[in-house]
């Protein structure tokens, strides 16, 4: 039983529902206590237990459905005449008797969800049997069980005997769609499909219309297993696609991502900004204003006989980071910019106080684009706007010492992001260092490798020299490092 | 029909007599919360019966309710106890005095120390302490149904200090120590989503999404609610809310609109749903001006809808 919800839970994560340890112990007390009888209510309670926000709950019930699906078939009579035929084919070989009588009754205790647990069963009784000859008898008998199995057309029977083969052959364990084909096999195998092979040759000796008969079963019999392979497939790797692609696009240069793949991108960049902004905005400064604090005040001032000597205050102020990013959107750096608008736009989403500016030839404020359009219209928009020129640090610098100066304060980082090539103008250093001396910090994010920094037009070196920091920004994880930096740092 | 739901048939049945009608998905949360001694997270839409849902459970439990309102700004001061200061203030004026009788022929400042030590320290002491709704719930000596209403209203240092009482039922009071439930309560939180339930917090609850119900069970509703309503009036009215929903609103009614509604054309002694009558009443039923003139124009199709149902 334990296993079952193991592997449902297991399946659940697969499908991008989190999990928690103390929540699947929950999952296992709920289980007990409602038992696998009833479906609905198994259900009802399992999703209130593991599904906790609308998404979960759409995947949690998708999992569920897929996950136990032959609760349909499960009714007293079925199960015993089940029972009765299994030891009815059993009676002469007494071997066999306890492993067979043993597979359904413990099926039966589990409720039929669908996973009955390992050990009993023909596969599992080969493995342990270590003389040759006995193994090869107990798989003819296996063979003959599954052949009879199959000429009875006992749907239930087989589901059970395939879910339990399925968990012989560790079919929670499937990754890829590559594995499918290994998968039928030794399910096949551990159903006794050796066997069956030998039955066939037997009977094609005799009566090649019996031989067709049994071969018909057989392929009867893989279109079912490939079927029940496809489903756990399903099951067990219905997100793992896109967790790799999410995990392999985050460390990729950022220029080189798909266009495709944008949107996915999106997401990430997304992500990752309300994580650093949850992680970092949290921290509180205390004030010398405001409402009296009248608990602490009086907890402290008890040693002055309660006088009022020692005042505390409940205002609390949170410092939250002004930022000021000015980016450039020329053509030799505009799918690297595309990225960091996206950055910059989900930053301003999330801090209150981001100022944006972007620029080529011209430099233009794009706060109220953001603030006003979707993400895809503001960037587009402000390549359209600002992305045609040909690089001019000199006058970008110009035009924020002209506009924002005066508001860079000393709570205020200021970050750049281009790759400081000014095609040979004047970069007009001298404005930065002027934006340094009042700034708190002054970070420049460069897309190009250190090596490269002044080399032909680039003024890294001489622009460098006014910034806190200057780093190479490639991939995403790049990003994340150093935002995450800027954000820490600046309290 | 298992013995487990038969239980939360009851339960549900017993939600039934005192006018709270739910689905069995309900009534297993209620069920399960019992049973597993966890605290309920309650979301969905505002006025389908969250915080109702703490009201039964408490009349049919016959337990008390507890509740805490959440807003911004609540902390543990407001929700879990607070020192009476005056009090303690007055305390230390009467142990001054008292003083000079307790130090009377003490020999020595070693001496005097002592004899203060063995002095009864009353100060901080359950006697100056007063209870606010969370301490008042852990304290309830049969159990109690403790309604922690719109969480969601709160800021995220109050829900952290939350955590302790969720998890094992008890708090910690610096000057105190800890201090256990003398029986655990039943806890509802409740939830409207304005602003997203931290993981930490979700994770000591089970989950129950309220949604609008479902045609059938929203005519029990009103059944149970208006007994007065006479059948097709109601299987008007209700598939004429239910055709608004499908709507696209600011603001979708609700079952407590629905119910209001149902009482405004009772007070209206309307006997069936026409255009007009529903044109002058709807600002029962949707909040936004915007909303009211929207729909002006697919009134009447929804109105004739409602009337073939």
């Amino acid at each position: 039983m334990t296993q079952m919800l193991g592997n449902f839970i297991r399946a659940l994560r697969a499908s991008d529902v989190r999990v928690s340890i103390s929540e699947s112990i929950d999952a296992g007390r709920t289980a007990e206590l409602v038992g696998f009888e009833d479906r609905e209510v198994l259900k009802s309670a399992l999703s209130q237990v593991l599904a906790k926000t609308d998404e979960d709950k759409y995947a949690f019930n998708g999992v569920f459905d897929r996950y136990f699906t032959f609760e349909k078939v499960e009714s007293p009579a079925a199960n015993d005449s089940t029972a009765q035929g299994e030891s009815e084919t059993t009676d002469d070989i007494p071997s066999e008797e306890t492993t067979q009588a043993d597979g359904p009754s413990e099926a039966e205790s589990q409720g039929q969800g669908g996973q009955p647990g390992s050990g009993g069963g023909a596969g599992g009784q080969s493995e342990k049997a270590d003389d040759a000859t006995a193994q090869e008898a107990q798989n003819a008998q296996g063979s003959q069980d599954l052949l009879d199995l199959l000429e009875r057309g006992d749907a239930v029977a087989l589901q059970q005997a395939l879910a339990e083969a399925g968990q012989n052959a560790r079919i929670d364990r499937i990754r890829l769609f590559t594995q499918r084909g290994m998968y039928v096999r030794r399910i096949m195998e551990d159903m006794g499909l050796e066997g069956l092979e030998l039955e066939i040759e037997r009977a094609s000796e005799e009566n090649e219309n019996r031989a067709d008969h049994i071969r018909g079963l057989r392929d009867g019999l893989r279109e079912q297993v490939r079927d029940y392979v496809e489903r756990q497939l399903d099951l067990y790797t219905a997100n793992a696609g896109q967790q790799l692609r999410e995990e392999v696009l985050s460390r990729v240069r950022l220029t080189n991502v798909d266009r495709r793949d944008m949107r996915l991108m999106q997401g990430l960049v997304r992500k990752m900004a309300k994580r650093l902004v949850a992680l970092n905005s949290r921290r509180k400064k205390k004030d010398i204003r405001g409402a009296l604090n009248f608990r602490k005040t009086i907890r402290q001032n008890i040693a002055f006989d309660g006088l009022m000597f020692d005042i505390h205050w409940k205002q609390k102020k949170i410092d939250r980071p002004k930022l000021v990013a000015i980016c450039d959107v020329s053509g030799s750096v505009s799918s690297y910019a595309h990225f960091l608008l996206m950055f910059l736009y989900s930053l301003q989403e999330v801090l209150p106080k981001v100022r944006a500016f972007a620029f080529s030839g011209e430099l233009g404020e794009v706060t109220d684009l953001f603030k006003t359009q979707d993400l895809e219209t503001a960037i587009g928009e402000t390549l359209k706007i600002y992305g045609s020129g040909s690089t001019d640090y000199g006058r970008a610098f110009e035009e924020i010492e002209r506009t924002v100066l005066d508001d860079i304060d000393h709570r205020t980082t200021v970050i750049v992001l281009g790759d400081g090539r000014s095609n040979n103008a004047d970069p007009r250093a001298d404005i930065l260092k002027v934006v340094h001396a009042r700034a708190k910090r002054v970070l420049w994010l460069n897309p190009e490798p250190k090596s490269m920094w002044g080399t032909g037009d680039s003024e890294m070196k001489s622009l460098s020299a006014y910034c806190d920091s200057a780093a190479t920004c490639t991939s995403l994880k790049d990003l994340e490092r150093v935002v995450s930096d800027i954000l820490r740092k600046g309290q | 029909m298992s013995v487990q739901r038969q239980e939360i048939e009851s339960i549900r049945e017993g939600f039934a007599q005192s006018g709270y009608i739910c689905n069995t998905h309900i009534a297993t949360s209620i069920f399960l919360a019992q049973q597993l001694q966890k605290p309920i997270l309650v979301e969905g839409p505002p006025g389908v019966g969250k915080t109702e849902l703490a009201k039964a459970t408490a009349e049919f439990l016959s337990l008390p309710l507890i509740r805490l309102q959440c807003y911004e700004g609540v902390d543990e001061s407001k929700a879990l106890y607070e020192w009476k200061y005056g009090k303690q203030l007055l305390y230390t004026q009467v142990l001054k005095e008292k003083l000079g009788d307790l130090m009377q022929g003490a020999e020595g400042l070693t001496e005097s120390i002592a004899r203060l030590h063995d002095f009864d320290d009353t100060f901080f002491s359950e006697d100056f302490l007063e209870p606010r709704p969370l301490l008042k719930a852990l304290w309830e000596e049969n159990g109690s149904v403790l309604l922690i209403d719109e969480i969601d209203k709160s800021d995220d240092e109050f829900e952290a200090f939350l955590l302790e009482l969720l998890s094992d039922y008890q708090i910690s009071i610096p000057e105190l120590g800890t201090i256990k439930a003398r029986s655990a309560p039943i806890v509802f939180l409740t939830s409207n989503n304005s602003r997203e339930i931290g993981d930490a917090l979700k994770r000591r609850c089970l989950h129950l999404y309220i949604p609008f119900p479902e045609s059938e069970l929203e005519q029990k509703i009103i059944a149970a609610r208006v007994p007065e309503i006479d059948e097709g009036l109601r299987k008007q009215l209700v598939a004429f809310v239910q055709g608004l929903r499908g709507e696209d609103l600011k603001k979708h009614p609700a079952v407590s609109e629905t119910i209001d509604w149902a009482r405004t054309l009772m007070l209206l002694h309307a006997n069936e749903l026409d255009a007009d009558l529903v044109r002058n009443t709807l600002n029962v039923l949707l909040k936004f001006q915007d909303d009211i003139e929207g729909i002006d124009g697919e009134l009447n199709a929804l109105v004739s809808k409602a009337r073939g149902a």
